[in-house]
């Protein structure tokens, strides 16, 4: 199981102008090239973060998603969400 | 280099020594604190660190950080790196737009900063030597886990750094028992390196740290441990590394937040300084989260 297609997506939005304003503007077709499974796709177009931290993505990735507003969130959202997921130990 | 009395010899050969040992915190969050409260603590403390590594005439920085996905990626991620190069320059950092949260690319200038190559070069082949496999990269940029201190502590950016990451970020993390090891290994390089120069060792990290897990209870960088940090401040003030290093297990970094492997970069140092006590610590808010120390050598 691996969440480095959940973390890529968070690092091209820190580092990729141009993926950003697509991850803005139309998120589904920003995702398409990532190797996403079909549960993560869904947890990231819904802004689930809690279900993506679940998966193994790391807060620290996801916090980004946060910070740049988009996928729905913004930082109260996500404070909200993430703390519905599961304790690392 | 300036030219120096001779820090030391070791069987009629000149080598060179480690003449300050300081472990600082790294957060963002300084950036706005400092310049809002220029005569505040931790202004102060960031200023008396500064004094102190003044003081002792280093010729080089060893910088003994933890990158956060800024250097490195888990594309291609080592566990400890060495960087081999002339210059390098940073803080190379995404944070994003939230006003909430330190954006060091604009609360600081970007830096252009000397690397010495020969020191790095060495440190990497005597712990290649001693055991410990550390990776290379030769074309860098840093972020603000050793920028950070660097702008508060030597702005002026004309000593050489040597950096060197501990993964502390991306679990499973190396031992606390193999970064105390490496430490010692670094310690020993320096030793051993021929120039007869000085060279300071500046370690930052936190001891409970976490950022955007549920750990966080909704802020976005948070203490989640302060138990754990009160420990380790503890031990520290005891003198006793080693409890530091026995207790630091995994399990106990988990719990203390999602970044708390940041302590793993102040426990390599404490291998470079062996059983010495710190003769400063102050705290710098985060109740014992967040703490500098000092070790005369």
């Amino acid at each position: 199981m691996s969440t480095y297609a959940v973390h890529k997506v968070c690092q091209s939005l820190r580092w990729n102008d141009a993926f950003r304003e697509l991850l803005r503007a139309d998120p589904r077709s920003a995702l398409e090239p990532f190797a996403l499974t079909d549960e993560e796709r869904e947890a990231l177009l819904s802004g689930d973060v809690a279900r993506l931290h679940d998966l193994g993505a790391h807060g620290l990735m996801l916090g980004y998603l946060a910070t740049f507003g988009v996928l729905g969130l913004t930082s109260d959202i996500y404070a909200e969400r993430i703390a519905k997921a599961r304790s690392p130990i | 280099m300036r030219p120096l009395p001779r820090s030391g010899e070791r069987g009629g050969r000149v080598v060179s020594e480690l003449v300050a040992a300081v472990a600082v915190p790294h957060a963002s969050h300084y950036l706005r604190e400092v310049p809002r409260e220029p005569q505040g603590h931790t202004a102060q403390v960031w200023r008396a660190v500064g004094a102190h590594l003044e003081a002792v005439r280093p010729d080089v920085l060893l910088m003994i950080g933890n990158d956060h996905m800024n250097t490195f990626f888990f594309d291609n991620l080592p566990l400890f790196c060495v960087g081999v190069a002339d210059r390098t320059d940073g803080p190379h950092d995404e944070f994003g737009a939230d006003p909430s949260y330190g954006m060091p690319q604009h609360l600081m200038p970007q830096y252009e900063v000397p690397v010495n190559a020969d020191l790095a070069q060495h440190v990497r082949a005597r712990g290649i030597a001693d055991g410990f496999d550390l990776a290379l990269t030769q074309e860098f940029s840093v972020d603000h886990s050793m920028m950070v201190p660097l702008h508060f502590l030597r702005p002026a950016m004309d000593l050489p750094i040597v950096p060197l990451w501990v993964n502390g970020v991306a679990p499973p993390l190396p031992t606390a028992r193999r970064c105390h090891a490496l430490g010692a290994s670094v310690g020993r390089a320096i030793a051993s390196w021929p120039p007869d120069a000085r060279v300071a060792i500046v370690a930052s990290g936190s001891i409970s740290r976490d950022l955007g897990s549920p750990l966080g209870r909704g802020q976005r960088a948070s203490v989640p441990d302060p138990a754990w940090a009160a420990t380790v401040v503890r031990h520290l003030q005891r003198g006793e590394a080693r409890r530091v290093v026995e207790e630091a297990t995994a399990d106990r970094l988990a719990l203390a937040g999602n970044v708390a492997g940041e302590l793993l970069n102040w426990i390599a140092l404490l291998g470079a300084v062996g059983d010495r006590k710190p003769v400063l610590a102050e705290r710098m808010g985060e109740g014992d989260a967040s703490i500098v120390w000092r070790w005369d050598l």
